[in-house]
This record gives C-alpha cells, sequence and structure tokens, in this order.
C-alpha cells in the first residue's frame, strides 16, 4: 500500500512503552539488533537461529500463528499467550513480533511505535545491505534530499515579462471568455492532432514560452536553412490561436510540417493521438536540443518540449537471492499505464469467460500499479553483480523527479497474443482533478519497501511541487482503429469542451465521466498562477479591425 | 472457496488444510500490521481527498447516465460559446503548400497525403496508366475502394450524416469541392 504523506505524526507512546524506554532506554533494541534480517524484498524480520524453528512456549503442537520476542527475557509468545507472559513477568511488556519487526504492547495487544526502534531497525538494513547497492536506497531510507535540484525553469517561463500578453489585453475579444480557446478544423480525420494542439495549446509554461516570443523564427532560419521546425510552427500557431480571432483555425502548415518529420506516420488515416503527442515532443527536440543545449550540469536537455514534459523515471532491480540493487535512470515525457485488469469480475457469457467492467478502476490504482514490485520471470533473470550469476529478480518503477506538466497516458489496447488481435479497453477510469504525486517518488517507494520506518528528527515538510491540478484530458470514443478524440480544457475552472472545430462549455461532471485517454497535470503553482494571469476581458461594443491570418500558415 | 469439514476430513488433508490457513493468516496480519502503522504514524493524510474525488465522480457517472439530464448531448450542437455554427467538412480554403492549389480544409489531409507522395494509395501511382487504372476502379466501387477513408472521416460527424455525400465526391476522382 503506497503511502500518501511524507509528513508523519510523532507517534505518542502508551504508558508501558514509555516505562519501557525509560528503564531500559535502547539497551532492548541494540540487543536484538543482530537477529534483525531484511529479506530481499525488504522485509525485516527477527532470526535468532539457524537450526531451530521458533516456537511459544505456552504451547505445545504446531498451531501458533504470530510469534513475538519478549526484549527482556528473550522468551518467545506467540498472540494469544503475549498477555499471558506480560502478566506472569512484571515488567514484560514489550515485545518484537519476529515476522516484520513491529514493536508489539503485550498490555494493550497492539502494535506500537518507536523512532528509536525504527532508527536501529534502518541502521542495521543499511549495513546488511551488499556494498555496491548504497547511495541511492541509503539516501532514501535515511531520508537524505536529492544532492542536485534542478534548476527550477519556472522563471523563465513566466508570462507576465511578455509583450505578447499587454498587446493582447488590449485587443477586444469577441466575447468574454479566454484568450486562446480556438476550435481547429478537421483536416480530414485529425482529430487525433487536434486534440492534442489543444492541451499543448493549454499547458502553463509551454504557453507561456511560446507567447513570449522564446523562440525566434529569424534566429532559427539563421541557424539552418532547412525550413522545417515544429517550434516555429507552433509560434505560428499559438499565435494564431491567441489572436482574438474565434473563428475555428486550420492546422495545415503544422500537418504538412509534421508529416515531413514523422514520414512513417504521414498517412491520411485513423492516428493515435499519443503516438503524435510524442513524435511531436521528438520533433521539438531534435531540431532544438542537439549539441549545444544539453548540459549535464543543468539537469538535462535544455529544449522546451523537456523542460517541460521531462522527468525521471527510476528502476530498481533487486536480486532475490542477495537483496542487491541495481538502480537506473531513464528520462520520459509522459508515463504510459497500464489499467488495473486486477480490478474485474469474471462473468461467464455463452461458456466463455469474459470480463466486465466493475467501474472501480481508478488513475491511483495504475499509478499503484506502475510502482508496484514486479517479479521478473524465470525466464528473465539478470545477472546479479553480487552473486556474480544470473537470478530471479524484482523490479520496481518510481519516480526520480516529476515534470512540469505531467502527461499520462492510459494504455486502452489490450493485445491478445492467443487470438493475436487488440482490442480496446472502454472501461472507465476515475482520475482526480487534484494529484498527488508523493507516494510515487522514489523516496516513497523505497521506504515502503523497507517498512515505512520513521525517525522523528527530520521534519519532512509536504513538497508542493508534488502537487498538481488537472487542466487538459483528451478523450476516445470508439474503437480501436476508428474513433474520435475530444479534448476537455480547464480554464478558469470553467471547463470547456474542444471537439475540432466546436468549443462549448461544459458541467465537470460530463469530464469526470468521460472516457480518459490521455490525463495533463501541471504543477499546482503553476496553474494557479495560470489561473492569475488570465482574467477575463470584457465584452467589445465595436469590432476591432484585424488582418486576417493567411488561412495555410 | 469453501471451507471443509475439519471432521471429516484425513490427516493428511487436515495438515494442508491448516498449513494454508496458517499461511493465509500470516498475510493478513502482514497487510494489517502494515496499513496499521501508516495509519498511525499519519502516513495516510490525503485519504479524505481522495474520497472526496471518488464521490465527485460516482456522482457524475449517475448524473451523465440519466438521460433527463442531457443538456449536452454527443450529437448535434446548434451553436458554439462564440455563437458560431460549423460545418461537418470544414470549408474554409487555403493554399497548400506543397502544390499551390487551393483545397477546403476539410479534405486537405486526403489532398496533402497524394500531394506529397505518401500514403498507400499514393505509393501506387508511378505512371499514367496506373493512375487510370487507379481512377477506373474507384468510379466502379466507390465503397470498397474508400471504406477506410470513408470511415474516418464518417465518424468525425456520425450524427450529420454526410457519411454518404463524402463517398460520392471521391468516386468523382477529385477531392476539391468547386
Amino acid at each position: 500500500m503506497a503511502t500518501r504523506n511524507s509528513v508523519f505524526a510523532n507517534p505518542k507512546p502508551c504508558e508501558h512503552l514509555a516505562d519501557y524506554k525509560l528503564r531500559h532506554g535502547l539497551s532492548g533494541y541494540k540487543s536484538i539488533q543482530k537477529w534483525l534480517k531484511a529479506s530481499p524484498y525488504g522485509k525485516t524480520g527477527i532470526k535468532m537461529c539457524e537450526t531451530k524453528i521458533p516456537t511459544c512456549r505456552f504451547r505445545s503442537g504446531f498451531h501458533q500463528g504470530r510469534l513475538f520476542l519478549c526484549l527482556i527475557c528473550s522468551s518467545m509468545s506467540c498472540s494469544d499467550h503475549t498477555l499471558l507472559h506480560a502478566q506472569s513477568e512484571n515488567g514484560h511488556d514489550i515485545a518484537v513480533d519476529i515476522e516484520r519487526s513491529e514493536l508489539y504492547c503485550c498490555l494493550c495487544s497492539d502494535q506500537v511505535y518507536d523512532p528509536d526502534f525504527d532508527k536501529v531497525v534502518v541502521s542495521k538494513n543499511i549495513m546488511d545491505m551488499p556494498s555496491k547497492t548504497h547511495d541511492s536506497v541509503v539516501d532514501d531510507l535515511m531520508r537524505r534530499s536529492s544532492k542536485r535540484r534542478r534548476l527550477n525553469p519556472v522563471v523563465d517561463l513566466d508570462l507576465k515579462r511578455s509583450k505578447l500578453l499587454v498587446s493582447m489585453m488590449d485587443r477586444r475579444a469577441k466575447s468574454c471568455y479566454p484568450l486562446g480557446l480556438r476550435g481547429l478544423n478537421n483536416l480530414g480525420s485529425t482529430c487525433f492532432m487536434n486534440s492534442v494542439l489543444q492541451a499543448l495549446l493549454h499547458a502553463p509554461p509551454f504557453r507561456n514560452y511560446f507567447l513570449s516570443e522564446r523562440h525566434d523564427p529569424e534566429t532559427c532560419k539563421k541557424r539552418s536553412s532547412d525550413q522545417l521546425c515544429l517550434a516555429c510552427d507552433f509560434g505560428v500557431i499559438f499565435s494564431a490561436v491567441y489572436s482574438g480571432d474565434r473563428t475555428p483555425y486550420s492546422p495545415a502548415q503544422f500537418l504538412y510540417s509534421w508529416w515531413q518529420h514523422s514520414a512513417n506516420l504521414a498517412s491520411y488515416e485513423q492516428q493515435d493521438a499519443h503516438e503524435f503527442f510524442i513524435s511531436v515532443l521528438d520533433g521539438i527536440h531534435e531540431r532544438e536540443g542537439k549539441g549545444r543545449n544539453s548540459n549535464k550540469d543543468n539537469g538535462g536537455c535544455q529544449c522546451i518540449a523537456h523542460r517541460v514534459f521531462s522527468g525521471m523515471l527510476r528502476s530498481d532491480v533487486t536480486c532475490t537471492t542477495c537483496g542487491f540493487t541495481s538502480t537506473t535512470y531513464d528520462p520520459c515525457v509522459d508515463i504510459s499505464l497500464n489499467m488495473d485488469t486486477t480490478n474485474f469480475s469474471s462473468v461467464t457469457v455463452a461458456n466463455k469467460s469474459v470480463r466486465e467492467d466493475t467501474g472501480r478502476s481508478t488513475l491511483l490504482a495504475c499509478l499503484d500499479l506502475f510502482t508496484r514490485p514486479e517479479r521478473l520471470g524465470s525466464d528473465q533473470k539478470l545477472y546479479c553483480q553480487n552473486c556474480q550469476e544470473k537470478r530471479d529478480s524484482l523490479k520496481q518503477m518510481s519516480i526520480k523527479r516529476l515534470p512540469l506538466v505531467l502527461s499520462l497516458h492510459i494504455k486502452r489496447f489490450e493485445h491478445s497474443s492467443l487470438r493475436r488481435s487488440s482490442r480496446k479497453i472502454d472501461w472507465y477510469l476515475q482520475f482526480p482533478f487534484s494529484l498527488d504525486m508523493t507516494p510515487y517518488l522514489s523516496p516513497s517507494i523505497v521506504r515502503n519497501r523497507f517498512g515505512n520506518r520513521v525517525f522523528g528528527f527530520e521534519s519532512d515538510k509536504p513538497d508542493i511541487s508534488s502537487e498538481f491540478e488537472i487542466f487538459a484530458v483528451v478523450t476516445h470514443s470508439g474503437m480501436l482503429d476508428s474513433g474520435h478524440y475530444v479534448t476537455y480544457l480547464r480554464l478558469q475552472n470553467q471547463w470547456y469542451k474542444c471537439d475540432d472545430a466546436w468549443i462549448t462549455e461544459v458541467d465537470e461532471r460530463i469530464v469526470r465521466a468521460a472516457q480518459c485517454y490521455m490525463i495533463f497535470y501541471v504543477q499546482k503553482m503553476l496553474y494557479c498562477k495560470a489561473n492569475e494571469d488570465w482574467s477575463c476581458t470584457p465584452i467589445s461594443t465595436r469590432r476591432d479591425p484585424f488582418v486576417p491570418i493567411a488561412g495555410c500558415c | 472457496m469453501s471451507v471443509p469439514n475439519e471432521d471429516n476430513m484425513s490427516p493428511h488433508t487436515q495438515l494442508s488444510s491448516h498449513f494454508f490457513g496458517e499461511l493465509l493468516d500470516s498475510i493478513i496480519v502482514d497487510v494489517a500490521s502494515e496499513c496499521h502503522r501508516i495509519a498511525r504514524l499519519g502516513l495516510d493524510r490525503n485519504l479524505e481527498e481522495e474520497e472526496e474525488e471518488l464521490r465527485l465522480s460516482a456522482q457524475a457517472r449517475v448524473t451523465v447516465a440519466d438521460p433527463s439530464n442531457s443538456g449536452e448531448t454527443n450529437g448535434k450542437y446548434v451553436v458554439d460559446i462564440f455563437g458560431q455554427t460549423h460545418p461537418s467538412v470544414a470549408n474554409e480554403v487555403f493554399d497548400c503548400m506543397n502544390c499551390g492549389r487551393p483545397i477546403v480544409a476539410g479534405r486537405f489531409a486526403p489532398h496533402l497525403e497524394k500531394c506529397m507522395g505518401k500514403g498507400r494509395k499514393a505509393r501506387v501511382k508511378a505512371t499514367r496508366s496506373s493512375t487510370a487504372a487507379q481512377n477506373r476502379y474507384s468510379r466502379g466501387s466507390p465503397v470498397s475502394a474508400y471504406s477506410a477513408y470513408s470511415n474516418s472521416t464518417g465518424t468525425n460527424r456520425l450524427s450529420n450524416g454526410t457519411y454518404n455525400h463524402t463517398v460520392e465526391e471521391y468516386s468523382n476522382g477529385t477531392c476539391e469541392e468547386p
């Protein structure tokens, strides 16, 4: 079970534990430390003797249940007899669950907590770790903050410094609706493109970059004679969409440029919005990010696509024999989540087992699934540096660094190797409007693996950069190869439906009930700021003359 | 899974049943112990917010499913928020940036595909004779030749009934509207 919050309450000890601490301090904890043994799966148990099975001293026969080791006399009692032991021996109140190394008060008959005990357990965990595991896992267990803070690029993407903002506020829009709300014409099965463009057009840091004219087409042309630059095309779209003109815009030039970039995807047919999204970010990066922009000290590529969307995933592979963990980091521009297909009920229809949607699948469950330790099959044995041979392993993903804009992609396609076909999973997936990503960050995941031990001397303030607010949802309706994409945008706390050329207002309930395919969240700080920047402009009584933008650009 | 009746079991079955029970108990206690720690130490602070989100979503689904509530339907729109109405096939006209011809927006993608020499149909085209053969084929059986296209354009505006109209246009061998 993933933990939601890194701020813990320093637990108040029961009177028996308090009494025990007064009289014995840490001596009891330290005396059992040598018997603490963590399994490669992270669970710490107590093993006193290699040759004998521990048994309850009050029982004969094999039925015993959970065993507790008395901290004073080291005798074992099962859960039925701990009270008896505490009553018969004065002061023998505190015991330890030998399966999980949790403190237990025999008189309260309850699990109790002591940061000093947790510290003893974690110290032993660290001592026992195969040598090369150290840094990443140890840092997380000892709650050491990551060494390098990535430079917060928010400063660069402040819209208030934009000249364009001033000029736009002057121009009277056709209505009092937020600027930047404009339909996109369907150019022939291009709703996959329109839906993603709408989301990008309203991703605060991405939008601010282009509206501040940070991407200069002049410099771009000077750098290379090659006409193709998706960022330049984006600049054009941004100007058009935020111009105040409300008639639907045709992103034809963008389609043309994109097809030149992604030759393999250049065809007139239904396409996948997620594939388009990745392809477009890649296109921007290719042009912007190569060479001069890549700077390891700055935390990676500085192209706008990566600065806004790129985060870092961490993968821990643990040898199930010796516990050695090897950690690797990979950047990502989005996270693709499998649907939680365990949350289904099996129904028999016409002699075939069919999975029925229970309606209870949630985004958080998908994230739990994503960060759950996964047992790699015995055909996927990995080489363990410690054991020096191939071993069965556990793999666990976690998020090392969150991006400014978090894009979550729901894998709604199911491939059946049996029937050699794919189908779409139409089930409803609940998704929140406010999302706290803390439980999926690497420190939370690693600490969870080792039993959520807490020490008490560090104050972990909740990190607000883990809090996200939704601003766009791309939904898909229909079949795998013929369907329709629609984007819902949240602007100034009002939801709008962007269905190609049609922009309509919708109630948030419509959005909550929709079948999500891609969900876009932005860091809460940036979301609140974006809401401030864009207040309604008043209705104009006369039309402003404006130059119509040439249709094909 | 039904609970076995202890009296009727052989000692062997009793033993394996007992072991299973022990294992199951152990797992249950593990989960309970872990949750106890998380709850007791306040590591699960956001539970209320999560439950609120779940409640709102459940409520939303009920409201949306109720047919009497549909102010917003999937089908036709009358006007958008700016008071505009739009045809099912976008009718803005602009010049193709590849060949320079004026193209209707809603047919731009299929035009561009051929224009750029990409896509399945375009790749076939090499000589005049093969192009002619293609045109003959298309006139003869519009549905089979363009079924993929017509499906795609059709689903965008299923309710507007422009499906057939679109197919006819293609079968004439031209993509542009006069």
